[in-house]
């Protein structure tokens, strides 16, 4: 393109901070991206736990005791909501990426796996059957 | 029947940034926001600059912000929306006029991911190409570069050097065109930093497409396609 | 204002401007090519085709049965040698396009499908889907960004050809986005500007199809020939013209009025053929004038339906089926369910004729060249002679390739060694239309650009429409005269530069008055009714080989108005006929 000189002046709207609030949509983009933060709070109880156990069994039962608290079964119940939001976005987003089948089928197909696999680990640990 | 239309005016002669002015328009079931702005040019402002030609949604020409999501100007009705509504440039590029946004950059991502097919045969004879063959690049094929895709994506916004969703859906439909042998040319562009991992899946390029042909999808296979790509050269002597 | 020299300029960048750069950069790679358009290439009108390319593809077809139905569609006015040329040259185009990435539709062996389509005897019709030109026009524009020989710029109007001693030096454009003026001299110049459907106020065509090019080279002195015969194609949608492809009768659609009826039987197109058998040449696969002017009769005799003040007919496809309708009609779905509110698997869609092409252009040869030395004109915007008075559906995708190749080509073969960097002519010339430019900027004013436009489409519409009278066509005249006087008073009241609509919108009206005139006054002049030419006139209503096989030839004379001179028809080997179809046809054969 020719340089082209004198009345020529394009106007760019520099992108705010607050894009994501401008619209519904971006509002649920950076609610899923925004689920890794209860995560963070939920791997770093796990990694307390584990370090919990290797110093004995009264740091153990103080660390069960903190897990007990209101509070934070609260916050976990949020990390579990989080989870499934995210989950749900993204069993959502991978027939999109990988159309393998009808999305509808593979959305179902994901959910059954993760039932499955909860199902599976609550068995194993005891908590049923 | 009237609305009330808002248009971010933006005279570069004169105007340090944009501002809203309003017009009264008449309108019926059929009037499309196209048929508005040529309403307000032809009887009342004739300096309003917009671009448009076929009316039919298949130029490309007429991409505009409808109440701040991307619209063909021409397939949105005034049915559809209360008495007020605001139009304005295209999101993510420089105004040139009103609403007129200058497009040189996506031409640029365009041309930089080798959008032709790239095959030396020198066959006289047209190529084998069954229906299921087509079909897996024929969506994509159908982008009409009229650019709603690039407003509707805060990654371009923020970076206008990544490639972008029009960009990426075209280099996948020549990927994956049974005729073509130029994927190796082209994924050193889709691998870069600007490329497909500068995506992050908002995924809303894919609702305001007007010929529905999920650019999101074919940047995030694209990602599939990148990955692969980069194994195999780690493990390729 | 900047000077740019190059040694091919390309104005347009549709399908034939894309086809004859391409052709010139693979001929020349070491030559410099300006692209110039005054929208972005692919927003050209080439997208907007649907239908489909026409050659001969299948065995049982032959090159012969392709020259008999353009000449006989053509009413026996196309230059045969071109035909000859044409069909032997078609198929090859197709098939470099299919290696250039068309998306062409496919039989389920992988091999080139092909449909059937109005005038046709058999099925020769390249397609892919309904959205054939999109996908040609897609496919050119990003083939054509492989050579790097090729320069675009983009968004620059053109405003006059720079002529001298009848050798075209360059020309002169303005920067849309800026305002800037552009001397741009080279010796070769292509023009490819499409048509001029937007002279009519009912019309298939985008906005920006408004006969520049024709008026460019037509102020230098070159004829435009067949003006006259212009083409209305029979299924618009009602108000905005909107195209619903002719593929949508070749896959078996119907056509019927208010009463439910198939009345193209009543037009020497019948018998009627059986729903979703469709047949060539018969009934709604009858040549596009024919079905046009079969509404007009239909609409006489209080025939027609009512849609929001329109007249209309019935396309009805309610019997192909959802399959068929997604597969190879998903446009014309999607069209008839925005803009009609109507979805063709549940309702018949009404539509009306609109004027669709210009089968008339730029006098040229077989390979594009004009009068003017180094100035060629390809596609829409010319008249090679491949389409006489009437076109047939799916030659034109062809055309614009095998003659835009065919240019392209000479012109980058033809190259002098050294291009002029300078030209006192040129300079001279650009400075003139530097100046008036300059005095077409004036207050406030009375009367708008688009009052004149609409009252110049309407006079078109009223005076040169699918049927035409001399009282008719001679208010036409007045009133595009009167329209030239008072656009001529009429001054630009926006003085902005960057993107000013005002002025191109003036530019392009002074223009299309221009070619309208041409138009008109080439109609008025044909005493007789051919292809898409009918008249009303008593004595009129029949072709008259004895004095009117012969194509007309538009000049602009010293004092601004048209001066008819006729050329001869040249036939190669078809002898004039009469032109039927439906049973007729089979009687006469």
């Amino acid at each position: 393109m020719p340089d082209s000189a004198g009345a020529r002046r394009p106007y760019l709207q520099p992108l705010s901070r607050s894009w994501w609030l401008k619209h519904s949509f971006f509002l649920r983009y950076m609610l899923r991206e925004a689920t890794v933060l209860p995560l963070l709070f939920f791997c770093g109880c796990l990694l307390a736990g584990l370090y919990s156990l290797s110093q004995g069994e009264s740091q153990y039962q103080s660390w069960l005791a903190f897990m007990a608290q209101p509070w934070v079964i609260a916050l976990n119940a949020l990390v579990l909501l989080a989870s499934l939001y995210h989950a749900k976005t993204f069993f959502e987003l991978f027939p999109r990426v990988m159309p393998l089948l009808p999305a509808p089928l593979m959305i179902a197909g994901q959910w059954l796996g993760t039932l499955l696999v909860a199902l599976f680990l609550l068995w194993l640990f005891g908590a049923i059957g | 029947m009237e609305k009330t239309i808002i248009i971010q005016r933006y005279n570069p002669e004169q105007d340090q940034a944009p501002s809203a002015k309003r017009y009264q328009v008449p309108f019926d079931h059929s009037t499309s926001v196209l048929d508005a702005l040529l309403y307000i040019q032809q009887q009342l402002d004739p300096t309003l600059a917009f671009r448009w030609s076929c009316r039919m949604a298949i130029c490309g020409s007429c991409g505009v912000m409808v109440n701040k999501i991307p619209k063909l100007g021409c397939k949105t009705f005034l049915r559809d929306y209360p008495a007020e509504l605001t139009i304005s440039a295209l999101d993510h590029f420089p105004i040139e006029k009103d609403l007129i946004s200058d497009m040189a950059v996506f031409l640029d991502h365009l041309q930089a991911v080798k959008p032709y097919l790239i095959n030396d045969s020198q066959n006289t004879e047209p190529h084998r190409q069954t229906p299921a063959q087509l079909k897996k690049y024929q969506k994509f094929s159908s982008c009409i570069n009229c650019g709603l895709c690039y407003a509707a994506c805060p990654q371009f916004g923020l970076n206008p050097e990544f490639l972008g969703p029009a960009a990426i859906v075209t280099a996948q439909r020549y990927n994956l065109d049974s005729r073509d042998q130029g994927k190796a040319q082209r994924m050193p562009q889709l691998n870069g930093k600007n490329g497909v991992w500068a995506c992050t899946f908002v995924g809303f390029c894919a609702d305001v497409c007007p010929k529905q042909l999920d650019p999101a999808a074919a940047v995030n296979q694209g990602k599939v396609a990148s990955a692969t790509d980069m194994l195999i050269s780690i493990f390729k002597p | 204002m900047q000077i740019i020299t190059t040694d091919i300029i390309v104005v347009g960048g549709g399908g034939a401007g894309l086809r004859a750069a391409i052709a010139a950069a693979e001929t020349r790679p070491d030559a410099r090519i300006s692209l110039l358009s005054k929208v972005y290439p692919m927003r050209s009108h080439t997208v907007a085709a649907e239908g489909g390319a026409a050659a001969v593809t299948l065995a049982e077809d032959s090159l012969d049965a392709h020259f008999q139905d353009t000449v006989a569609g053509s009413d026996w006015l196309a230059d045969q040698l071109v035909v000859e040329h044409f069909v032997k040259a078609a198929y090859q185009e197709l098939v470099q396009l299919e290696h250039w990435g068309c998306p062409w539709s496919r039989k389920a062996d992988g091999s080139i499908q092909v449909r059937r389509f109005g005038g046709m005897k058999t099925e020769r019709t390249w397609f892919a889907a309904d959205k054939t030109g999109f996908h040609i026009l897609h496919t050119l524009f990003q083939t054509s960004m492989k050579y790097p020989a090729i320069r675009r710029l983009d968004e620059f109007f053109v405003l006059d050809l720079l002529v001298s001693e009848q050798q075209v030096l360059g020309v002169l454009a303005l920067q849309l986005n800026s305002g800037e003026l552009f001397q741009i001299l080279a010796p070769k110049v292509i023009l490819a500007t499409g048509g001029a459907g937007r002279l009519f106020h009912y019309n298939t065509n985008g906005g920006i199809v408004t006969g520049d090019g024709m008026a460019l080279a037509y102020r230098h002195g070159v004829a435009l020939r067949d003006m006259e015969f212009v083409q209305y194609h029979p299924t618009g949608l009602p108000g905005s013209g909107i195209l619903i492809t002719e593929a949508a009768r070749g896959e078996g659609g119907i056509l019927l009025n208010k009463d439910g009826y198939r009345y193209l039987q009543d037009y020497g197109l019948g018998p009627e053929t059986p729903l979703g058998q469709p047949q060539n040449k018969y009934m709604e696969l009858g040549p596009r004038d024919k079905l046009s002017q079969a509404f007009w009769q239909q609409q006489q005799a209080g025939l027609t339906a009512d849609y929001q003040g329109h007249a209309v007919v019935y396309l009805d496809l309610r019997h192909l089926g959802v399959q068929k309708l997604a597969e190879r009609l998903p446009f014309i779905c999607e069209l008839s369910r925005s803009y009609v509110n109507i979805d063709p698997v549940q309702q018949p869609i009404p539509i009306r004729p609109a004027v669709h092409y210009t089968m008339g252009g730029i006098l040229t040869e077989l390979q594009g060249e004009t009068s003017i030395s180094g100035l060629y004109a390809v596609g829409e915007c010319a008249s090679v002679g491949l389409h006489g008075a009437n076109r047939l559906g799916s030659n034109s995708l062809t055309e614009l390739l095998v003659f835009g190749k065919a240019a392209g080509e000479h012109a980058a073969q033809s190259l002098p060694p050294m291009p002029r960097s300078q030209s006192t002519a040129a300079t001279e010339q650009a400075q003139t239309q530097q100046r008036r430019l300059a005095s077409l900027f004036g207050g406030k004013q009375q009367q708008s650009i688009a009052s004149l436009r609409k009252a110049m489409t309407l006079a078109m519409e009223q005076g040169c429409g699918i049927y035409r009278d001399e009282q008719g066509m001679q208010q036409c005249r007045t009133t595009l005269v009167s329209l030239q006087q008072q656009l001529a008073g009429l001054k630009v009241s926006d003085h902005s530069k960057v993107f000013n609509a005002e002025l191109i919108q003036y530019l392009e009206l002074s223009f299309g008055l221009e070619v309208a005139l041409t138009l008109c006054e080439s109609a008025l002049a044909r005493k007789e009714s051919r292809g898409a030419h009918q008249r009303l006139d008593p004595g009129l209503t029949q072709r008259n080989d004895q004095d009117f096989l012969q194509h007309t030839l538009a000049y602009r004379a010293a004092d601004g108005r048209v001066a008819l001179r006729y050329q001869p028809v040249r036939i190669t080997c078809l002898p004039p006929a009469a032109r039927v179809y439906g049973a007729a046809a089979k009687q006469g054969a």
